[in-house]
Formats: C-alpha cells, sequence, structure tokens
C-alpha cells in the first residue's frame, strides 16, 4: 500500500462527480431522445436546470482537480500535449462536453425551436462525453501500473458512471427535471440502469480487481498488494452497494422521496471507496 | 529550466550511464554527490544506490551452509530511448535534448505527477517546497563543459562509467536490466550494467530491496 488513497481526493473528487454528470446526461439525453425526440425548449427532460447543473458539476469537477497539481495557475498548460497525453484529451473533451452542455442550456433558457441543432448538440455531447470517459480511463492505463493497465480501470469507470448518473437524476428530479406525474418510467428506468451498473461493479470487483479478482494482475509488481489492507475499502464498498440495492428496491416497493436520496448517498459512498481502492492499489513496475 | 544545449556534446547521440555492479562496494558517494552538486532537499534523490538482498542458509547433515547473497544497484534517470514519463505529459515539460539526455522543463511542469506515476526507475520525484517535478538531468552543465556527471566522478570503485551508448555497448557488452530494474523493452533505458555475479539468483520471489527506508 503506498499511501495514495487518501493523498489523491481531488482526483477521487474530480473523477466521482464527472462521471455522475457524464450517467446523469446520458441517462436524460437518452429518455429525452427516446421519449420525446430531444425536440428542444420545451422538454421534460434537458430542462436549464438540468443542462446548468451538468455544467456546474463539471465545473466543480475541475475545480477540485486543481488540488491535486503542485501548480495549479498553470493548469491552462495542460492543452499543450494533445498530440500524446491522454491527460490533454481527458481535459480537452471535458471543456468540449462542458461548452456543449452550456449550449443547450443557452438554447433551452432562450427558448430557441430548433429540433435539428438540438439534436445534434445533444449527439455532439454525449460523442464527446464518451471520449472524456475513454481518455480518463486511458490516462491510468500505464504500462508501467499493471494495476491499473488492465480491464478493471475503464469497466470500474464505466459502472460509476452508469450507477451514479442514472441515481443522481432519478435523485434530483423534482428539482431539475420537469416531469410531473410522469416521473414513474424514468424513475423505472433510472432503476433499471443503475441496477445493471451494480452487476458491472461487482463483476468487475470479484473478476479484475488487482490483486484480489479472479483475473486481475497478481504479484506484478515489487511492491506487494498487500490484499488485507485492501479489505476494508472493499468491504465499505460492498457494504453500501448492497445499502444502494436495497433502497432502490424499498422505492419500488413503496415510492418515498428519502429512499431515493438513501439510494443515491449509498452508491456515491459505495464508489467513493472504489475510487480509494483504486488509487490504494496503485504500485508500478520496477522500483 | 534546464537549457537544451548541447553545444559541446552534439556528436553524441545517446549519452548513457554505465554501472558495474560487481565492483559496487554500497558507499553511496555518488548518491551524496549528487545531493550536493544539485543541493536536493530532504527526500529527493536524482541516484539511489538500492541494496538488494537475498538467498538462505540450508542444512546439510549437521551443517548449515550459506546461500546468501547481496549486491548494490545505482540508479539514476536512465536518459530511456523511449521516456515513458515524458508520453504522458500534458504539458510537454519533459523531453530529450539532442544528444539523449531527458530534461525537464520546469516553466512548464504542472505538477501533475503523471510521470512520477510512470517512470519505472523513480527518477521522477515530487519536490514538496517548490511544487513540481525534479529528475536526474545527466549534469548536462558539466557535461557541456567537458566535465563527468557528479555521480560518475565521485565513484570511488570506478564502478560508475558514462558516454556514448553505442560505444559504451561497444565496450562492456548490451546487458540493461538486473533485478530488481523493469524490463528493459518497457523504456529501452540508455543504461550499460555488468551484473554482480549473484545477480542471476535475484529474482522477486528470491531477493528484495533490503533499504527502502535509505531511498
Amino acid at each position: 500500500m503506498t499511501g495514495l488513497a487518501w493523498k489523491e481526493w481531488p482526483l477521487v473528487g474530480f473523477t466521482l462527480l464527472s462521471q455522475a454528470a457524464v450517467g446523469a446526461f446520458w441517462m436524460v439525453a437518452g429518455a429525452s431522445f427516446y421519449l420525446e425526440s430531444a425536440s428542444g425548449w420545451n422538454s421534460r427532460y434537458l430542462t436549464f436546470p438540468f443542462l446548468a447543473a451538468v455544467v456546474v458539476v463539471l465545473g466543480l469537477a475541475a475545480a477540485v482537480s486543481l488540488f491535486h497539481l503542485g501548480r495549479p495557475w498553470r493548469a491552462v498548460f495542460v492543452l499543450n500535449n494533445l498530440k500524446c497525453s491522454w491527460l490533454s484529451r481527458e481535459i480537452l473533451f471535458e471543456l468540449v462536453f462542458m461548452a456543449l452542455a452550456a449550449s443547450l442550456a443557452l438554447l433551452v433558457l432562450k427558448k430557441v425551436y430548433r429540433p435539428t441543432l438540438v439534436r445534434i448538440l445533444v449527439a455532439l455531447a454525449f460523442a464527446a462525453s464518451v471520449l472524456f470517459i475513454i481518455s480518463m480511463a486511458k490516462l491510468y492505463m500505464m504500462r508501467s501500473v499493471p494495476a491499473w493497465h488492465g480491464l478493471h480501470t475503464p469497466l470500474s469507470f464505466l459502472g460509476t458512471t452508469l450507477l451514479l448518473g442514472p441515481l443522481g437524476a432519478a435523485f434530483s428530479h423534482d428539482t431539475l427535471l420537469d416531469l410531473g406525474r410522469k416521473a414513474r418510467p424514468f424513475l423505472d428506468a433510472a432503476a433499471i440502469v443503475a441496477l445493471a451498473a451494480v452487476v458491472l461493479i461487482l463483476l468487475t470487483i470479484f473478476l479484475f480487481t488487482p490483486g484480489l479478482g479472479f483475473l486481475g494482475s497478481k504479484k506484478a509488481t515489487l511492491l506487494e498488494l498487500p490484499a488485507a489492507r485492501m479489505y476494508p475499502y472493499l468491504l465499505f464498498r460492498l457494504l453500501f452497494l448492497s445499502g444502494t440495492v436495497l433502497c432502490s428496491f424499498l422505492y419500488y416497493r413503496n415510492p418515498t422521496s428519502p429512499l431515493l436520496t438513501l439510494a443515491f448517498l449509498s452508491a456515491l459512498a459505495a464508489e467513493a471507496a472504489g475510487r480509494l481502492l483504486f488509487y490504494a492499489v496503485y504500485s508500478r513496475l520496477g522500483v | 529550466m534546464q537549457q537544451a544545449g548541447g553545444s559541446q556534446s552534439s556528436w553524441v547521440r545517446q549519452y548513457a550511464f554505465y554501472f558495474d555492479s560487481s565492483a559496487c562496494s554500497g558507499c553511496k558517494a555518488c548518491q551524496a554527490a549528487c545531493k550536493d552538486k544539485h543541493d536536493l532537499p530532504v527526500n529527493i534523490l536524482w541516484r539511489r544506490v538500492y541494496e538488494i538482498a537475498g538467498g538462505n542458509w540450508t542444512k546439510s547433515g549437521n551443517v548449515w551452509i550459506p546461500g546468501v547473497f547481496s549486491y548494490y544497484v545505482s540508479m539514476a534517470c536512465h536518459q530511456c530511448a523511449k521516456p515513458i514519463c515524458g508520453d504522458g505529459c500534458p504539458t510537454k515539460a519533459i523531453y530529450k535534448r539532442q544528444d539523449g539526455i531527458v530534461l525537464l522543463d520546469t516553466e512548464a511542469c504542472i505538477g501533475c505527477r503523471l510521470c512520477e506515476w510512470a517512470c519505472p526507475y523513480g527518477a521522477l520525484q515530487f519536490d514538496e517546497a517548490s511544487r513540481l517535478m525534479t529528475k536526474c538531468h545527466f549534469c548536462f552543465d558539466y557535461i557541456d563543459m567537458g566535465k563527468p556527471p557528479a555521480c560518475v566522478a565521485a565513484c570511488p570503485m570506478r564502478a560508475l562509467d558514462f558516454g556514448e551508448l553505442a560505444d559504451l555497448r561497444k565496450k562492456y557488452g548490451g546487458t540493461n536490466q538486473v533485478f530488481p530494474l523493469p524490463e528493459a523493452a518497457l523504456t529501452e533505458p540508455a543504461l550499460v550494467i555488468k551484473p554482480h555475479r549473484d545477480a542471476p539468483r535475484a529474482t522477486r520471489d528470491t531477493a528484495e530491496v533490503a533499504n527502502w527506508e535509505e531511498i
């Protein structure tokens, strides 16, 4: 154990907030496309509060990540190596996604009825967000760090995106969306995606967790991955994932908003533990 | 900023270190000379001497037979042909000079520490005071004056040498990996090693770095 986990709280915050914002956008944009063809200013899904919240959360994530930098005021140089660096690409795609979400928010706010333009912007924002998540994963998949080089990294990030996003959108639908009495199908869909994400996360844990998973990298580096010290993070994550599933199930039986809040908070705690575990297993080849 | 110069060494295509593990006594004069020359703060060692220990005692009848071994590996930045540290750098702060020396532009570095994660030799080190990365730059100022790097000059056992990689390979052979260094194919280090006689016995399962607390 390298002590990297807690030290990297800005990156834990950045990745979780970004992935939650992207996942929520996927969920809501998907619902908008499917149910109302992403028509524009009168959308029940692509509302100004929701799109503004996506931009704010992404901005907050970027702000938190600055605490990771030794010289945060030089962060503007981060786009200098788009040709080779996945970190440069990650920030580029985050900025593009933010700009597209902000453009959509502006269109909705100004009540501009341009369905084709909205669909193009939504499609571009979706593409940018996918590239953002891919870049985020590729950045960690270094050849010299076996624990991060495998499938564990992209599957973990995808699982978090699909869990926190839909649950976040469902949790905040009263405030950010305009669903009224038609909220139930959206909430059910969000719950199904979140449950699928839980399954993906569990498979990732048991198959690919470095040092523990059946297919994960084992003893690849000089510094052994101390399994015993990874268990607290792992147990914490499993406990809160169970809490998420339980609260979602209870909400399905008896829809009350505290249960939805609990499900989201539980998922957030589970993913925070998962991300701390991700940084805790860092161990590189060589010395 | 570490200046990109190299006027006096422009005929060199790739500078490299040579390390004779069979001659190294582990005195750490190279480490001390480096720290002194560059006035490095606590917790930063551009050159580090690893003590490798392994093996065991085995009993044969009433006799215990010693099968233990140890040797030293002195390491700095190996000015790799494929510097994995620079690949991920988002600001292009890490670059290679014409003579193969890998430099760090401290004016461009943002301290994201991605290079520190990536380098399998631990060459990139974060300075908490300046909040920037630091690394061995092969004493390029000495090189440009026609002098050897401080670590090479300080070695009392003449276990360190430097020069054009091709020349060093011709003179000393092509070995560039011993335990605990990673597979050379990962970064293609500009390094030539004369392994200790016990190095072939050392693997991750039979030997360990015995002086982590010193480095």
